[in-house]
């Protein structure tokens, strides 16, 4: 039997009051790559993403997250949305361990109090990231590195199959990047579908099984070593970039 | 010390009012923790000026006060969301207007209500003249705004902290919105007898920061925003029988007190901290 696609989208339109923010979309990404989702700023990366989260009912089109609608996926835990960290209070009054546990929150019954396996869950997760023995810091106490491998685990401790990263590079210096590249390979080695957006190229081709170009609609599509091309490059951010391709 | 404390509590209206404004810092001292995360300090004194009119309406049509309170708590909130949505107006700025619009409302309201001198006490409380039944109304509804919080304790720290992923994992974020406005209306009016409307932010407010001070857990800072919502109710309340002032105005002195020492004196976020970081 065929798996379906993690992610697949049939002709999504979505617009802002009448503004279109992206048109003719069909993807269908396969389970187990990093999928890279590059484009300028404004060219909605974040619009695909919340589209792919069903916080935007598309105007026209489909989204299936493994064969199901959106809601469904949702109330099983399939996809999980990664911060960015400028989205986050870090000052909240939680540990890294309250954090994971809210990953668990959709399994467990509606007072929320964890049971043994809520726990076990939450442990596994933790040490899965290497983030065991800080599990009682508070989250502000955490860097940069940490603080995306607490909420890795939250999404681990979801059961997530798809993880959703928008430009989790923003702002985040070398060493930290490439711990979170090293990561989200394991992930992905793991089986886990990753979607990862970056509105600049840094370190993108080097960890992407594929690339998404966009500009409200999808420039290339395909395997990185076939469409990170000058011609793509171009036709994405307007204006040559000499010296990236290597 | 000990016949300080005793003595008063020969009077009736002592126990009374000992029992109430004790009973609400402890429902407020709870709320408040939310109150803060969220950053919903302005919104907090927005919907306690917003109901003054819907009070004066259902003390007039004789319907529970509560009832009024709730329809203009919540409708002053969807009136805000909605201007906002038709203008280009900040969020700030709409609530200033509507707020203080409604406060007027409720201000001419009361000039207009023969009997007038009940609505001083829903302006500056009256928790030492409490009528028994409305001590009984207090308590019920502080009981069930208690029960409600703590039942959607997680859920609601959640909703303060990440709706985004609460959203993802299916839970109804608009739910929970409304259920914390709704609690916040039904806390105001809990308050009203205590501390009135001029001065109930502070009950939603002080106790909850004062905490946030002191604690980088979220379960140490409710246990100890209920104590410092309890201290203060009950010391102020106190304060205010020897010293013969107005015991709202009392409470919140207390409170704000409570706040500066925790300012001062907390040990990682204090002014001395000798903790870990400086933020
Ligand atoms: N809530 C919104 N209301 C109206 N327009 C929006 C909204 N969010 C995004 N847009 C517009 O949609 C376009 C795509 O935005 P976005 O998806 O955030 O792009 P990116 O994440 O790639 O920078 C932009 O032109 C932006 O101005
Ligand atoms: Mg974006």
């Amino acid at each position: 039997m065929r798996q379906p696609p993690s992610i697949a989208l049939e002709n999504v339109t979505v617009t802002y009051h009448d503004q279109v923010a992206l048109h003719g979309i069909n993807l269908a990404l396969p389970p187990g790559t990093i999928v890279g989702l590059v484009g300028m700023n404004g060219s909605g990366k974040s619009t695909l993403f919340k589209t792919i989260m069903g916080f935007i009912t598309p105007k026209t089109g489909r989204v299936w997250i493994e064969g199901l609608p959106i809601h469904q996926a949702q109330k099983q835990g399939w996809v999980a949305y990664i911060p960015q960290s400028e989205q986050v209070d870090w000052q909240f009054p939680v540990s890294v361990q309250d954090v994971v546990m809210m990953g668990r929150y959709g399994y467990i019954n509606w007072l929320r109090i964890p049971r043994p396996i809520d726990r076990r869950m939450v442990e596994m997760s933790l040490r899965q990231v290497d983030m065991l023995p800080l599990k009682n810091r508070q989250i502000g106490e955490l860097s940069g590195g940490q603080k995306k491998r607490a909420f890795l685990a939250r999404a681990l401790a979801q059961q997530a199959h798809i993880l959703l990263l928008d430009e989790p590079f923003n702002g985040v210096d070398m060493k930290t990047e490439r711990e979170i590249i090293q990561l989200l390979m394991q992930l992905r080695d793991a089986g886990h579908t990753i979607l990862v957006s970056s509105h600049d190229l840094s370190g993108i081709s080097t960890f992407c099984d594929q690339i998404i170009f966009i500009n409200q609609t999808i420039l290339a599509y395909g395997a990185t070593q076939e469409v990170f091309t000058p011609e793509n490059l171009n036709r994405t951010f307007g204006v040559p970039l000499p010296g990236i391709i290597p | 010390m000990w016949d300080w404390l005793i003595a008063p509590l020969q009077y009736e209206f002592m126990v009374k009012a000992l029992l109430v404004s004790g009973f609400v810092g402890v429902v407020c001292g709870v709320l408040s923790c939310y109150m803060t995360l969220k950053g919903w300090a302005l919104m907090g004194d927005a919907v306690a000026h917003a109901v003054t009119p819907g009070v004066v309406l259902a003390y007039v049509l004789n319907l529970p006060l509560a009832v009024g309170a709730f329809v203009f708590g919540v409708g002053s909130v969807w009136l805000m969301g909605w201007i906002q949505k038709q203008t280009r107006i900040r969020e700030d700025a709409v609530m200033g207007v509507v707020f203080t619009g409604l406060f007027a409302l409720g201000l001419v309201l009361i000039s207009k209500t023969p009997s007038n001198v009940d609505f001083l006490h829903i302006l500056f409380g009256n928790v030492l003249g409490i009528p028994t039944w409305e001590m009984v109304q207090t308590l019920v509804m502080g009981g069930l705004t208690l029960g409600v919080l703590l039942v959607f304790k997680n859920d609601l720290l959640l909703f303060c902290f990440d709706p985004t992923h609460a959203r993802s994992i299916g839970i109804n974020i608009t739910g929970l919105h409304y259920l914390l406005l709704t609690l916040l209306s039904l806390t105001i009016v809990v308050a009203l007898q205590t501390v009135g409307i001029v001065l109930v932010v502070a009950m939603l407010i002080t106790p909850g920061a004062t905490a946030y001070l002191l604690t980088d857990r979220f379960d140490r800072m409710l246990i100890l925003a209920v104590l410092s919502g309890l201290g203060a109710s009950g010391l102020g309340t106190y304060l205010s029988y020897y010293l013969d002032a107005a015991t709202g105005g009392c409470i919140v002195l207390v409170q704000t007190l409570l706040f500066f020492l925790a300012m001062v004196g907390a040990p990682k976020y204090g002014l001395f901290r000798g903790g870990r970081r400086s933020g």
